[in-house]
């Protein structure tokens, strides 16, 4: 007896003190709890490598810091750019200087004001340390801020497409120098946007809350928490049980039947995105231009486009979709098949064993059409060794050039300077296939500085089919953006340019989900 | 000098008589010629991608359906079960060498060696199975002989216990003590003594133990850490089903009723052979059965 | 003559030996777990920042890691910075790992009990009952049973429930936590599948420990003397056969427990649990080595201390344990 009741009231003891400390919530968080308290939960796909918006690319963090900062000028719902920072802008008669009003009374969430000196600290850090998206600022001469209220650029040559380099996306933020001397910025990024940054848990969330200050007026919902979660199913289920309010983790496989779904509000809008191949052009075989089209010939491109999308997605061999004033019908590719390949690789003289495919899990479309590749390039002879990693780490592995080839999307391009400049000019920031031809060097250049809209198209179709025709890209689909959310978040759109904005967003009155 | 002749007979008497270890059994032989025939038994290639026919169900033409690719499952699951076999025959086999050497190790010579190898033993002891295998894969990256290294590390400590146990069982016998005083070479004594003692368990666990190696694996490539696609793997298998589990529940049932089954086999397998071989669970059998 | 102290008691001894037995155990842990980032090809600082890295904040994270100092030296100062909770920062994002996972625990505590909540629930009915009935055809339906739940790969099933109470029937939210006290039902509702799956599986195990428990203590003398005094069967069972085989069940509990706790890698995985085990998933696929070394070593460290715990409570009710 004396033994079992001892034993019995340790038991009781330890058991109340483990529910105690099991029960407590992790203090720390910034919770915003489910939407009757005027939070939003939104899911993504991946966790951001980073939150500094120069030096990231990462689609990831863009969601996030498209609702952290602003540029000088931003994209209107038509992608028309339009006043953000900046007020009002001249161009001089020769086109060689921008002058740009800001508006007055704009903070950062630190509280300091926004100066000139803060837009042109941000510009020269780009172009001095040759960040991420430095090539839009190759005509940049010199930017300065002759009042705190002005700021001044002046280029070496016409830009037609200034407002776009400045604002197309956040990659040209406006930043305060001392988040970025601090070092800061990189996990805990000071904006002017609508929501500032409240703390990120590692493998879990991001949390930001509304700016009562901010200069287009507070937003009307109290916070954003982004959260992690790579799994479309788990997130769509979360949405319909309410666990979140918003995501574009959505399983293609499942749109058709969403359609119909009157829990969730559905979006299917045509995108400026596109997915693409690439071939390291710095190893051999790749390098030669026959042995990439023969690959080219031998992707089975509407299987990869049904797999990925459920024909949400439009094939596409070049990269700017149809629909867009920019778009040129090309597909070479169509015809021909392993034949062709076949041809081509006998012709090369080049017999290629393996091929190394870098995917991420991050973006599950990738490691599905690695799939199909490795089944298209079997009959060559092709053991394609697929190597799947996280997204940082693929990230890594294609700035040091580490594949045979790759697979992977560029999002919210709109201006064509966007969808092809940087990939596929020679000295451009992205071409991790280190592709180089000086006749598409000289095009992509000419279009950046050609104000004649007819002349302008000209360049970028030449440019666009010698890309394909050399196979610096295989391009694939135009995916459509598929966001799904709460139909109780009402003002909230989505974007051709994939950019999330939850500024305009609110509840609708009769309260949450 | 000992009864194990007669002790092998009805063993397999013992053995045959039970339904279920019967039953086992012969499940386990055909997973074993599917081990070894996979290729020539699966009525497509693993990798046939055919997205128009993506996400049939089971017909005539696909016994078990095709994938989000139009892969046919049925020959998927067959290759799938040879990967696994064989990483699990290779990580038992690693484990019980190393495992039964230094088991008998410690337990023949006894003394600081005896204490300084349980400890280690008891180190990995403290390390759960996946913990470990996760912390192998973060050294060695993924794929397949991490883990195989994984697996074998993880079940070493418990062979290495089961050798030692059944090998202080029978150092203190007498005819071990009488060959010891009379000068016979250790070796000799170990394998004419002691190994032939320690084989009932070592069977048992031997079993046992490729039925948690088969789980392990599985989990490990469920998580992205084993085997990579596009070679098959039934964990990963269950893993791409995720999205479709209601569009196409074969693609998420079939796998994991094949993992389902043949780790029951060794299991139940596993048990059976443990009422025969063991001695003292025997024993306690035989009384009971007696008492009744 | 001195009066007899704390220290001279049997319990306190034996306490203060598992104690230092343990310890020496950890410290094994700790060697294995910090040979881990060495043993890295490469280099993890480099590997860690990825496309962060710029001279600055490389040489700013291996300082801060230590990585700089001779090996020895770095060893110390790891055990000596865990022996007071300090287990470096992450190589992600700079936290404090230990503050990390502190923020973990309660979430996987409260899988790991609740999943035990519900194999008690499962076994100790089964497995008493089974063991009455031993040798009868009940006694062998259980028997296989229990074997069916140990066959199960966790995740498969995880994955089924999913599909069945979540995605089709729309019962059960599909993944998430909900702390108890924020909001008692939606925590409730939350744990509900994630508890099952792992205690249908940590129930199958049990049910054999119980049983043969139970068989072992029905088999020992008091029990038949108990009835040759006269007293019912039934009271027999009750009262002495399942009191005594509470001993042992207890000790078996807590390996369990323990046994949970490290197993529910895969479960939260599958569930989006913000717990320990999917942090030690997600470190492992970032090759976020100090996240790692810590959360192995805290398992670990909860590891021993269960069993320890077990092992005490055993003894405090075992005398014959505490003289060995």
């Amino acid at each position: 007896m004396h033994m079992t009741r001892t034993a019995a009231s340790t038991a009781l003891v330890v058991l109340a003190l483990v529910v105690a400390l099991t029960g407590c919530s992790t203090g720390q968080r910034v919770d915003l709890g489910d939407g009757a308290e005027g939070g939003v939960i939104a899911a993504i796909a991946g966790e951001p490598d980073q939150l500094d918006p120069h030096k990231t690319s990462a689609y990831f963090s863009f969601e996030v810091l498209e609702n952290i900062f602003d540029t000088l000028v931003e994209p209107a719902e038509n992608l028309q750019m339009r006043p953000a920072l900046a007020e009002s802008w001249e161009v001089s008669d020769d086109e060689l200087t921008w002058t740009f009003r800001l508006r007055p009374g704009v903070t950062f969430h630190d509280g300091s004001p926004l100066t000139a000196e803060d837009v042109a600290f941000s510009y020269n850090r780009i172009i001095d340390e040759e960040l991420t998206n430095v090539d839009k600022f190759s005509a940049v001469t010199s930017v300065e801020a002759p009042d705190p209220a002005t700021v001044v650029i002046r280029v070496d040559r016409p830009v037609p497409n200034m407002l776009t380099n400045l604002g197309g996306f956040k990659g040209m933020a406006i930043v305060s120098r001392r988040n970025v001397e601090s070092g800061e910025i990189a996990t805990h990024p000071i904006g002017t946007g609508p929501f500032a940054f409240a703390n990120q848990r590692s493998g879990d969330s991001i949390t930001l809350v509304a700016n009562p200050d901010y200069w287009d007026g507070a937003p009307d919902i109290s916070g954003v928490r982004f959260r992690f979660i790579s799994e479309p199913s788990t997130a769509l289920s979360a949405l319909q049980a309410g666990e979140i309010d918003w995501t574009d983790s959505v399983p293609p496989q499942r749109v058709q039947q969403l359609r119909n779904d009157e829990s969730i509000t559905l979006a299917v809008e045509p995108s400026n995105d596109y997915w693409y191949l690439a071939l390291n052009e710095a190893r051999e075989p790749w390098n030669d231009v026959r042995v990439r089209q023969a690959i080219a010939y031998a992707i089975d491109r509407d299987a990869i486009v049904q797999a990925t999308s459920y024909g949400t997605a439009a094939k596409n061999q070049l990269a700017i979709p149809e629909g867009n004033p920019w778009y040129v019908p090309y597909d070479r590719y169509a015809e021909g098949g392993l034949d062709k390949a076949r041809q081509l690789l006998d012709e090369a003289g080049v017999s290629p064993r393996n091929l190394d495919m870098l995917v991420t899990t991050d973006y599950p479309e990738t490691v599905t059409a690695a799939q199909i590749v490795a089944d298209n390039l079997a009959p060559l002879g092709i053991t394609v060794n697929i190597r799947t990693v996280d997204f940082a780490t693929w990230l890594d592995e294609q700035n040091k050039g580490n594949f045979d080839m790759l697979m992977m999307g560029w999002l919210g391009n709109i201006d064509p300077d966007d969808f092809y400049y940087a990939q596929h000019h020679t000295d451009g920031t992205s071409n991790a296939q280190k592709f180089s031809d000086p006749e598409v060097d000289r095009l992509l250049d000419a279009g950046r500085v050609e104000t004649d809209r007819q002349a302008r198209f000209d360049d970028y179709r030449r440019a666009a089919t010698m890309i394909a025709d050399q196979v610096s890209y295989i391009f694939l689909y135009n995916p459509s953006v598929i966001q799904a959310w709460n139909p109780a978040l009402q003002g909230y759109q989505a974007r051709r340019d994939g950019a999330v904005r939850f500024r305009d967003a609110h509840w609708a009155q009769d309260g949450d989900a | 000098m000992t009864t194990r002749d007669d002790t092998r007979i009805s063993s397999w008497k013992l053995l045959a008589r039970n339904p279920v270890t019967l039953v086992s059994a012969l499940v386990l032989a055909a997973v074993a010629v599917v081990a070894v025939f996979a290729q020539a038994l699966a009525p497509y290639g693993i990798n046939d991608v055919d997205v128009p026919n993506a996400l049939q169900a089971p017909s005539l033409t696909h016994w078990l359906g095709t994938d989000e690719l139009g892969r046919d499952v049925l020959s998927r699951v067959l290759v799938a079960v040879q990967a696994s076999m064989r990483i699990a025959v290779t990580s038992v086999a690693l484990a019980l060498v190393v495992g039964v050497a230094i088991g008998v190790l410690a337990g023949y010579r006894g003394g600081w060696l005896d204490t300084v190898l349980m400890r280690v033993v008891d180190v990995m002891f403290a390390f759960p199975v996946l913990l470990l295998a996760l912390a192998v894969v973060a050294i060695l990256g993924p794929g397949v002989t991490t883990t195989i290294l994984a697996i074998g590390i993880v079940y070493t400590p418990i062979f290495a216990r089961v050798g030692r146990a059944s090998t202080l069982g029978v150092r203190t016998e007498p005819y071990v003590r009488m060959s010891q005083a009379m000068g016979t070479g250790d070796g000799y004594i170990l394998r004419r003594h002691i190994l032939p003692n320690i084989s009932g368990p070592l069977i048992v666990q031997t079993s046992l133990s490729l039925a948690f190696a088969i789980l392990s694996e599985a989990a490990l490539s469920f998580l992205g850490l084993g085997i990579q696609p596009p070679q098959p793997s039934l964990g990963r298998m269950i893993f791409d089903s995720q999205g479709f589990v209601t569009m196409a529940w074969w693609m998420a049932v079939f796998p994991g009723a094949a993992i389902f089954v043949i780790v029951l086999a060794f299991n139940l397998f596993g048990d059976g052979l443990r009422d025969v071989l063991d001695p003292k669970q025997r024993t306690t059998v035989e009384a009971r059965r007696r008492e009744r | 003559m001195a009066a007899p102290t704390v220290l001279t008691h049997p319990i306190a001894r034996f306490v203060v030996r598992r104690l230092a037995y343990s310890a020496v155990v950890l410290l094994g842990v700790a060697v294995v777990v910090f040979a881990l980032v060495h043993l890295v090809p490469g280099d993890p600082v480099r590997i860690a920042l990825g496309t962060r890295y710029t001279p600055e904040a490389y040489e700013a994270l291996r300082s801060a890691s230590g990585l700089d100092r001779p090996i020895v030296s770095q060893f110390f100062g790891f055990v000596g910075s865990a022996a007071t909770g300090d287990l470096g920062v992450s190589f992600r994002n700079g936290d404090p790992v230990t503050v990390t996972l502190m923020e973990r625990l309660p979430a996987t505590l409260s899988l790991g009990l609740a999943g035990m909540v519900i194999a008690l629930l499962i076994a100790v009915p089964a497995g008493i009952y089974s063991a009455l009935r031993e040798g009868r055809a009940s006694d062998a339906v259980i028997r296989i049973s229990s074997q069916f739940g140990v066959s199960v790969p966790d995740f498969w099933m995880a994955i089924l429930l999913v599909g069945l109470f979540s995605t089709t029937l729309g019962w059960l939210p599909t993944s998430g936590y909900r702390p108890l006290f924020d909001d008692p039902v939606g925590w409730l509702r939350h744990i509900v599948l994630p508890a099952v799956t792992v205690g249908l599986v940590a129930g199958a195990i049990m049910t054999r420990y119980v049983r043969s428990a139970v068989l072992e203590v029905a088999s020992m003398g008091y029990v038949r003397t108990a009835r040759s005094k006269g007293l019912s069967p039934r009271v027999v069972t009750f009262r002495h056969t399942v009191r005594n085989a509470l001993v042992p069940i207890l000790t078996i509990t807590g390996i369990q427990l323990a046994t949970i706790l490290s197993g529910v890698i895969v479960v939260e995985v599958v569930f989006a649990w913000p717990g320990l085990g999917r942090l030690v998933f997600n470190a492992v696929a970032a090759r976020d080595y100090p996240l790692i070394q810590g959360a192995v070593l805290l398992i670990a460290a909860l590891f021993l201390l269960i069993n320890l715990i077990v092992d005490v409570l055993y003894a405090v009710v075992d005398p014959r344990i505490r003289l060995a």
